[in-house]
């Protein structure tokens, strides 16, 4: 008798949850329109973060917060760091799953933030900077790199970089090598530097995302942006010949040992210590590491030596040589559910504010305003900046922001084996695209 | 028969724990077999599917397989190190007169680092470049041929996340096995020394039988643990390279957290549910009856 009893118990308690879900949708759908009415109730705001806790927009965001608080009392930003980006998309999905995501929140573009925003829980950005008067202000490729596929923008961005080759002018001597000027100069350049006894690549597999750029460049020059569009979704395979290219590519380099040996359980700092310290010739990085490759924080034996160039392009490619990764960071997302008249003052005198405030720290922001250049920078710092004032109009955008969770998460650890030789490019091709259609297709459906 | 003024304190004393249990532990289970008939991404609403899932699970995904097959191995070694290394520990420190407790910290040590920390110690260790502990060692004895990337390895990375898992433990099943140790008398190990019997024969036929029951118990907890064995392996290499050191409960909690299938995940869990109970059952059966 007491056992039936506290099993029906059980039983009706498990189902509480279910019953809940299943009962319709979660209240009226909310106006994502970034106007709204009534009076400024000053209150404590929280930020949910990925970004590093000392790194110059936490720095500038907490000044500002501090300057507004003196004139609205009762206000405060609290900030909620989480800067292992794997670990952030886990605590930043879990919350959204539970509709219980603070204020302002970090996502890039996905698949899972296109969902939300198509659920109606994130505010339309475009409109908040048309109110606010500042959309103008922002350069279009960071404000591209936040767009959803149909445009619709609603992360604001906070930073800008591009990405760009450096390379030990050096090393590149010792072996006898050029710049590369298209992408199949690679692997013979990696055999010819491999052979004078450095690593020709560095890289930090641990992170994921650094070598998977490697396998978004070939499609991007054969087939322009609009390949990993249709990828994602199913309506184009890893078989096609954007997709069979890379993959090529990127065994046909793993075979020429243009990737230091471990490489997948390599941290960040490590791979950009190999580069630095002159074991590696080249490295695939950002500008926001501007302050440690550009300055005088570099190596001094590197001083020198530094140089950068661009992703080369192919022949016929689709996209021109000004045209790269150019990010503008993870976007800052406005909670609907808690949007009111203080959200929306508090990032009109922030975002009017941060992008001058930004340029003090040296670093690309996400307007046109130029980075104040720092004392200790060396002569490449200028250059590479200039760099974002020249671009095109295609983005490479990541694929890891892409394509859906599922096939992003088994494309970066099956990459690995594919560079390391485990596993053969045909097989690897067969494995994605097994994946992509299994997963792709239920993911983008709505 | 107990007064029943006694059954009802039994109760009272008996009852927190029992709900804190039921809701902390089996309601979760339960919820988590609910689930498993439908499928879920967080976001959307709940779609109910039936069998579907146990379907994918057991015919149609060959990645599971494999998790489970590197999760029998990296049991195995748990097990080996853990309690086996425990057991070998334990008799060892019988050996020795002084210094017993300052050895028995220094082994339970480990057990109270937490987990990410163990995790980074482990990457500095296994690293390739630059040079970590395992392959300095090996070029200092002459070994430099086995030296290599012990975590981008496809056939060492299995091994390579499952040790420092081992190691952490050790101490504890030490401590453990030790006490009940302890208690084996040694009026019978004296008199069979007298009587000729070796070392390992005195450890066979007098030691161990006194220990079974304490030894099932640690082989029980340890065999649950290894099964549920997650943060390790997951800080490590997150189931990389490829599928070489995926794990059952890895692929559970990226089916969940990072695919987004909360359904399919949950039936995952309610597999690991029933697999412990399997491995439990097992371990009774077949030592139970050997005590018998």
């Amino acid at each position: 008798m007491k056992r039936k009893q506290f099993l029906a118990l059980a039983a009706g308690a498990a189902a509480v949850p279910i019953i809940s879900a299943c009962g319709g949708d979660a209240g009226p759908a909310r106006s994502t329109g970034a106007a709204v009415e009534g009076d400024i109730e000053p209150r404590t705001i929280s930020w949910l973060l990925s970004r590093p806790a000392n790194g110059a927009v936490i720095a500038t965001m907490e000044e500002i917060a501090e300057e507004y608080a003196a004139e609205h009392p009762g206000f405060a930003l609290e900030l909620i760091t989480t800067p292992d980006r794997p670990s952030y998309i886990q605590k930043y999905e879990t919350l959204a799953t539970a509709d219980k995501l603070p204020e302002l929140f970090d996502t890039d573009a996905t698949p899972f933030a296109a969902k939300l925003a198509a659920a109606g829980r994130m505010i339309d950005v475009q409109d908040l900077l048309e109110q606010i008067g500042i959309l103008e202000d922002f350069r279009p490729a960071a404000l591209n790199y936040q767009r959803f596929d149909d445009g619709a923008l609603h992360m604001i961005p906070l930073e800008f970089g591009v990405e760009v080759f450096w390379y030990n002018a050096e090393l590149f001597e010792k072996a006898g090598v050029e710049i590369p000027e298209t992408l199949e100069d690679m692997v013979p350049l990696c055999e010819k530097l491999a052979a004078s006894g450095v690593t020709p690549l560095a890289v930090g597999g641990q992170d994921a995302w650094p070598l998977e750029r490697y396998i978004a460049f070939q499609p991007f020059r054969i087939a322009g942006p609009e390949y990993v569009q249709n990828l994602k979704k199913g309506d184009a395979a890893f078989a096609d010949e954007p997709g069979t290219a890379s993959v090529r590519w990127l065994a046909a380099l793993g075979q020429a040992g243009a990737f230091q040996e471990g490489f997948s359980s390599a941290g960040y700092a490590d791979a950009q210590a190999l580069f630095t310290s002159g074991r590696a010739a080249i490295y695939n990085m950002g500008t926001w590491e501007l302050p440690n490759l550009a300055t005088t924080e570099l190596p001094a034996q590197m001083h020198e030596k530094i140089g950068f160039f661009t992703l080369p392009v192919t022949d016929g490619a689709a996209t021109a040589a000004n045209e790269f990764v150019a990010p503008s960071g993870i976007g800052v997302a406005i909670n609907a559910k808690t949007y009111d008249p203080l959200v929306r003052d508090f990032l009109a005198f922030a975002l009017s504010r941060y992008p001058e405030k930004y340029a003090a720290s040296g670093l690309l922001g996400p307007t046109t305003i130029a980075p104040v250049t720092p004392e200790t920078a060396l002569p490449i710092y200028e250059q590479a900046v200039a760099m974002a004032d020249d671009l095109g109009e295609a983005t490479l955008m990541p694929w890891d922001t892409q394509l859906d969770p599922a096939t992003n998460s088994r494309l970066q650890q099956d990459l690995v084996l594919l560079v390391q030789g485990d596993v053969t490019p045909e097989d690897f091709i067969t494995t994605m695209d097994q994946t992509l259609t299994s997963n792709a297709p239920k993911y983008f459906e709505d | 028969m107990l007064p029943s003024r006694s059954r009802l304190s039994v109760v009272l004393f008996l009852a927190p724990p029992l709900l804190l249990f039921g809701g902390g532990v089996l309601l979760p289970i339960i919820q988590s077999l609910v689930l498993s008939f439908f499928e879920w991404d967080g976001i959307t609403r709940l779609e109910f599917v039936g069998l579907d899932n146990y379907r994918t699970l057991l015919r149609g995904d060959p990645v599971f397989w494999t998790s489970f097959a590197n999760q029998l191995v990296y049991l195995a070694i748990c097990l080996l190190l853990q309690v086996g290394g425990g057991l070998l520990v334990a008799c060892l420190l019988l050996t020795i007169l002084r210094g017993r407790e300052t050895l028995k910290v220094l082994y339970l040590m480990p057990a109270v680092i937490s987990t990410p920390a163990i995790a980074l110690l482990f990457q500095r260790i296994y690293s390739f470049d630059p040079e970590g502990l395992v392959n300095t060692i090996l070029s200092a004895v002459g070994l430099d041929s086995l030296a290599r990337a012990w975590l981008s390895d496809v056939t060492t990375v299995l091994a390579a996340v499952s040790v420092p898992e081992g190691w952490r433990f050790l101490g504890l099943y030490t401590v453990i096995l030790y006490a009940a140790l302890l208690a084996v008398p040694r009026e019978l190990e004296e008199a069979a020394a007298l009587d000729g019997a070796r070392a390992w024969q005195a450890f066979t036929r007098i030691r161990f039988p006194h220990i079974m029951p304490v030894f099932i118990t640690t082989l029980i907890m340890a065999t649950t643990y290894a099964l549920r064995g997650f943060d390790v392996p997951f800080l490590l290499t997150n189931g990389g390279p490829g599928q070489a050191s995926e794990l059952v409960t890895t692929y559970m909690y990226k089916t969940a957290f990072t695919s987004g299938h909360y359904g399919y995940a949950s039936t995952i869990s309610v597999f690991i549910v029933l697999e412990c109970l399997v491995a439990v059952g097992l371990i009774l059966l077949v030592l139970r009856r050997k005590t018998d």
